[in-house]
């Protein structure tokens, strides 16, 4: 039974310790992978883009067609995502 | 009279009035299957794990899991001699559960699920999906000192963990006889999670931490790396991490690798959308339903109706809660040394039971603060909790199989 329970302990203490390492590489990992995906394989600015410069990827002024701010933005951020910058919104229907 | 008792014999209702325990074994079925059904408690597993549990315990139907001894001979025969020996039941569980081939492919669908976006998103939450692993070796110690043995004591403290495909897992490899109750625990704990978060948080936390604001302390201490190209990330990810871990803890790659790859196919897109479908539907339900009956299937009368199944279900409970304690204890200590406080709820999702656990995590954060909406960020605790816990399976595998 000592052993036993000497034994758990020690598993207790490398288990612990295994699972903070690992879930620290996991950080590591991480960060590593976005600081060099960020340099080398960084999208090209497009949200913010598609924002302020509703000419290039929003053919129409949608702002001034009573489509509220947020709305607008949640629409060409997933647009965004799904056709990976490539898409572009020519126009917004409004049931 | 004599085809009156031939008749008679043909019945189950002659073993049924000779084992009349078997009858509570029915009770637990039902059970069971009205948490599943009606109180929709995990439904997906508990409604064939209960109904496994129905069909091993009708008399003479040859459903129930023979455990295997030195005396049976089940270890030397083929598949095809189980199937004809001892049913197709027994034949399933050699063939899916004791080679331990369904944990890892359920692995594969889960990780098909997963979206790893907002644990990178907010990286150093990921931390608090290690502390609330203690609770798994905290459990393990008392087992032990409960009259446990090792390994009985290991499959026991895992479900702490608070993943069901990990605990079965270790559970097979570990203590095969005490894979029912420990399922059975799993999974209820699990369901319970709504119950067991709250009752932990009340007894633990104060008023005003649980106010603290993700997003305005986000404001405050911006995150220095944004993401540029979020798709590339996920997508190298997966084949990082899992590299990473199959060299420092090799024994819980069945787990973690299935649970990678599955999440590598989700995240390459259309290119593999066939392969993602099938991990996460085909193969996902269809391990699901042979692991859930195979579970059912090995609690009868004589292997459940014991002490070790009270002590079972008393002690996942306290590893449970363990768990719960040990990551808002990890938040607490944070909160002291940094500016950049943490909500102490993040911490309570470290356990896996994903999602369940952040939505309930975000319920109450919501309760004390409506703006105050914590998903994502609980989230990423509760994911690194998924991959916390397979690693504590493998660190036990490997020191005490």
């Amino acid at each position: 039974m000592n052993n036993d329970i000497q034994t758990a302990l020690i598993v207790l203490v490398v288990g612990m310790i295994t699972v903070f390492v690992i879930l620290a590489l996991v950080v590591l990992t991480g960060e590593i992978l976005i600081r060099i995906v960020n340099r080398f394989f960084a999208n090209p600015p497009s949200s913010q883009a598609h924002l302020s410069s509703a000419d290039t990827n929003v053919a129409t002024p949608l702002e001034t067609r009573g489509i509220p701010k947020q709305t607008l933005a949640a629409i060409v951020s997933t647009v965004d995502i799904i056709t990976e910058g490539k898409g572009k919104i020519k126009d917004i229907h409004t049931k | 009279m004599n085809i009156l008792e031939r008749l008679f014999e043909m019945t189950a209702l002659g073993e049924l009035i000779e084992s009349p325990l078997t009858l509570v074994m029915f009770a637990l079925a039902f059970v069971l299957l009205y948490l599943g059904i009606k109180k929709r408690f995990e439904p997906l597993l508990l409604v064939p794990i209960a109904f496994g549990l129905l069909l091993a315990n009708f008399p003479g139907g040859q459903m129930n899991v023979i455990q295997a001894t030195a005396d049976n001979g089940l270890l030397k025969m083929t598949i095809l001699e189980i199937a004809k020996e001892y049913g197709i039941m027994n034949m399933l569980y050699y063939l899916l559960i004791k080679t331990g081939l369904l944990p890892p492919l359920i692995f594969l669908g889960v990780g098909a699920m997963t979206d790893f976006g907002p644990m990178l998103r907010n990286l150093r939450l990921a931390f608090f999906g290690a502390a609330a692993q203690i609770g798994i070796f905290t459990v393990l110690i008392s087992a032990v000192a409960m009259g446990f043995t090792l390994k009985q004591a290991g499959a026991l403290g895992i479900i702490g963990g608070a993943d069901g495909p990990t605990a079965i897992y270790t559970s097979i490899v570990l203590a095969p006889e005490l894979l029912g109750p420990i399922a059975i625990a799993a999974y209820s704990y699990m369901a319970l999670v709504p119950v067991i978060i709250p009752f932990v948080v009340r007894f633990t936390t104060t008023e005003s931490e649980l106010k603290i604001h993700m997003k305005k302390q986000e404001k405050l201490y911006p995150s220095k790396t944004k993401i540029k190209n979020l798709r590339t990330v996920k997508i190298i990810f997966p084949i990082a991490l899992g590299t990473i871990v199959s060299l420092l803890v090799p024994s819980s790659v069945p787990l973690v690798g299935m649970l990678l790859f599955g999440n590598l196919i989700k995240e390459i897109g259309s290119d593999t959308n066939r392969l993602f479908k099938a991990a996460s539907e085909t193969i996902m339900n269809t391990a699901t339903i042979f692991l859930g009956l195979c579970v059912g299937a090995t609690m009868t009368a004589d292997t459940f109706l014991n002490s070790q199944t009270l002590m079972i279900v008393v002690g996942g409970f306290i590893a449970f809660a363990v768990s719960i304690f040990g990551g808002i204890m990890a938040v607490k200590i944070y909160n002291i040394f940094s500016k950049k406080k943490i909500n102490p709820l993040i911490g309570a999702t470290g356990l896996s039971a994903v999602p369940m656990a952040s939505r309930v995590a975000n319920d109450i954060a919501l309760k004390y603060d409506p703006s105050n909406h914590i998903l994502q960020y609980a989230m990423s605790s509760n994911i690194s909790g998924v991959i916390g816990s397979a690693v504590a399976a493998g660190v036990l595998i490997s020191f005490l199989s």
